[in-house]
């Protein structure tokens, strides 16, 4: 028994490290003299620990895939891929935490010991492998997500960004359930293992109970990843959040839980051609309601910060449409463009951070001009846009190109007009942004303090990858092409 | 004998019940409380499925963890409603209108 544990504990590594290491700094929090060196050394002493749990996942990501802890924990490909990427968001975002003045003037470590808790929860709904699990991560991940938006806990804003999250979070996060608890009474067992078999033979009122449950139970996960009609606290909570946490919250929860829709998906529906309909039904519709919802109201925003939330809902309808296809190729083309959208976001909110920073506000005028102030980043920031845009240089082209593909082979001609319809809308609001930037007459001819050569150097490597990942774009497209969901 | 049925009907309109809470009252604490019993009746089914429909214990270990889950969200959910009227001195949900577009 305990070697049987401890058997399945060496695939468990990684999330293990990331305890050692959120207990760790709560520590080292609670008892290290805040001196600005200390902090430094925290900082530090988390991302090597972050950079560190690598090692163990790239291991992982060799090794055959298993089901470890009882069939609760799936650890395959996918998985582990998925955890990479999430591991290397929460970096990038404790460097901007403390690069960006936002929380960092009045908070020790704090973000550090949140994200990290995130990130855990999250690798634990990227691997969840019964219901049991799903729900424990979903709730890990969210709950340490409300305390993150309020981190600025003397700003109106923050506090009702954290208010308005936990509040659309309860009320998701509960219905979720009251679906999965009739899921469970009409398959009989929270195990995905067992529910595959029981899905094919499912027949009268049972299936009908699961299908009505799924409905109730995508509220859950659609409210993480802020599909369509579980949106609405998106834009509110990246406004009033601080922007580490924005870009936080653009990344890791989001990933995570599109990695558990996919799980979901090829688990419960693609033995049963009844339930497959309905579910790929509801996903196209979803898919193209979030888009459209996205991109539309994207147009009227004045805040880049808000303006890249409803941005980032339309991404996300883009995404889903990988998962209702129902097949490895759709899950390799939402893993190229998890990777390349965690780039474009590091860049757009990296630079967004420090103007804010700079002038106290994040409206369209703060970028006026920029190319005059700091040519590089101004041409970074528009480089970045066009990317978000899907403008073939670079790789968000690629990514659209790939869902866009997966979709046409599969013949859903509809959506497919739907998602290029909403890439010429998103065009619209990108390109108004890159004009203020390179057209609009600056105020004044002032450096922005932000932009020392540490941070310059860090956003000019995150935009690397936004570039070459659209012209190299078949290495990683191997690397995520292993990428293969481990069932049975 | 109490059958599985009338475990669901006490269940559903706990869950109606916490919806409704949750949409018709303005009190924040009272919409956490919506949260619970919608909680709660996802955790009754669970216990009425696991003791009638399966031969197994996964119902009641789950719903084990769901008193423990919305026992920590109503922590934090508490806690950020403290702060939320520490700096607007009420805690109705109207008042929370910074934020919009």
């Amino acid at each position: 028994m305990i070697q049987q544990l401890l058997g399945f504990l060496s695939y468990y590594i990684p999330e293990v490290m990331l305890v050692v290491l959120m207990t760790s700094l709560l520590v080292a929090e609670a008892s290290v003299k805040d001196e600005h060196g200390n902090r430094d050394k925290i900082y530090a002493y988390a991302l090597g620990f972050l950079g560190l749990t690598l090692i163990p996942l790239f291991q992982n990501s060799g090794k055959a895939p298993v089901h470890v802890f009882f069939n609760a924990v799936t650890i395959d490909q996918f998985s582990t891929l998925v955890k990479i990427i999430m591991v290397i968001g929460t970096m990038g975002s404790i460097l901007l935490s403390r690069t960006s003045k936002d929380i960092y003037t009045n908070l020790k470590s704090e973000f550090v010991i949140l994200a990290v808790g995130v990130l855990i929860g999250g690798m634990l709904l990227a691997s969840a492998n019964n219901m049991l699990t799903m729900y424990l991560g979903i709730e890990i991940l969210s709950i340490l997500s409300y305390v993150m938006a309020t981190l600025k806990r003397d700003e109106s804003t923050s506090a009702e960004a954290g208010l308005k999250y936990i509040l659309y979070g309860g009320l998701t996060a509960g219905i979720a359930l009251f679906g999965m608890s009739h899921i469970y009474g009409a398959l009989g067992s929270i195990q995905f293992v067992d529910v595959v078999d029981k899905v094919g033979s499912l027949q009268g009122i049972q299936l009908y109970i699961v299908m009505a449950s799924f409905v109730l139970f995508f509220a859950g996960l659609g409210y993480k990843i802020s599909a369509f009609p579980f949106h609405m606290w998106s834009p509110d909570v990246y406004q009033g959040a601080p922007i580490p946490v924005t870009t936080f919250f653009s990344i890791v929860p989001k990933l995570a839980g599109i990695a558990a829709l996919i799980r979901v998906s090829m688990v419960f529906f693609t033995n049963n051609t009844i339930l497959m309909n309905s579910w790929v039904g509801l996903i196209l519709v979803v898919a193209a309601m979030t888009m459209t919802v996205g991109n539309v109201t994207a147009i009227g925003q004045n805040s880049v910060k808000r303006m890249l939330a409803f941005s980032s809902i339309g991404h996300v309808g883009l995404m889903i449409l990988g998962v209702a296809v129902l097949n490895e190729a759709g899950i390799r083309a939402i893993i190229f463009y998890g990777i390349v959208y965690m780039f474009m976001t590091f860049c757009a909110f990296y630079i967004t951070s420090y103007l804010n920073d700079q002038y106290g506000t994040d409206n369209y005028d703060v970028f006026r001009g920029l190319i005059y102030k700091n040519p590089l980043m101004a041409l970074i920031m528009v480089g970045t846009l066009l990317s978000l845009a899907g403008i073939p240089p670079f790789s968000g082209f690629v990514a659209k190109f790939n869902i866009f593909n997966i979709v046409i082979e599969k013949k859903y001609y509809g959506i497919a007009i739907v998602a290029a319809i909403n890439s010429v809308i998103s065009l619209y609001y990108y390109v108004r942004l890159a004009k203020v930037i390179i057209f609009g007459k600056a105020d004044s001819n002032e450096e922005v303090v932000g932009f020392t050569r540490f941070n310059q150097t860090v956003i000019l490597a995150l935009f690397v990858p936004v570039v070459l990942l659209g012209i190299f774009w078949d290495k990683v497209f191997t690397l995520a092409g292993s990428a293969a969901i481990f069932i049975k | 004998m109490v059958s599985l049925s009338s475990y669901l009907i006490i269940s559903m309109i706990l869950f109606v019940t916490g919806i409704t809470v949750m949409i018709g009252r303005k009190s924040l604490v009272a919409i956490l409380l919506g949260v619970e019993l919608v909680m709660n009746a996802a955790a009754l089914n669970f216990v009425a499925y696991s003791r009638y429909m399966t031969d197994n214990l996964d119902g009641h270990v789950f719903s084990l963890f769901i008193i423990v889950i919305a026992a920590a969200e109503a922590a934090v959910g508490l806690a950020i409603v403290i702060r939320f009227f520490q700096i607007k001195e009420t805690i109705h949900v109207d008042e929370a209108t910074q934020l919009r577009n």
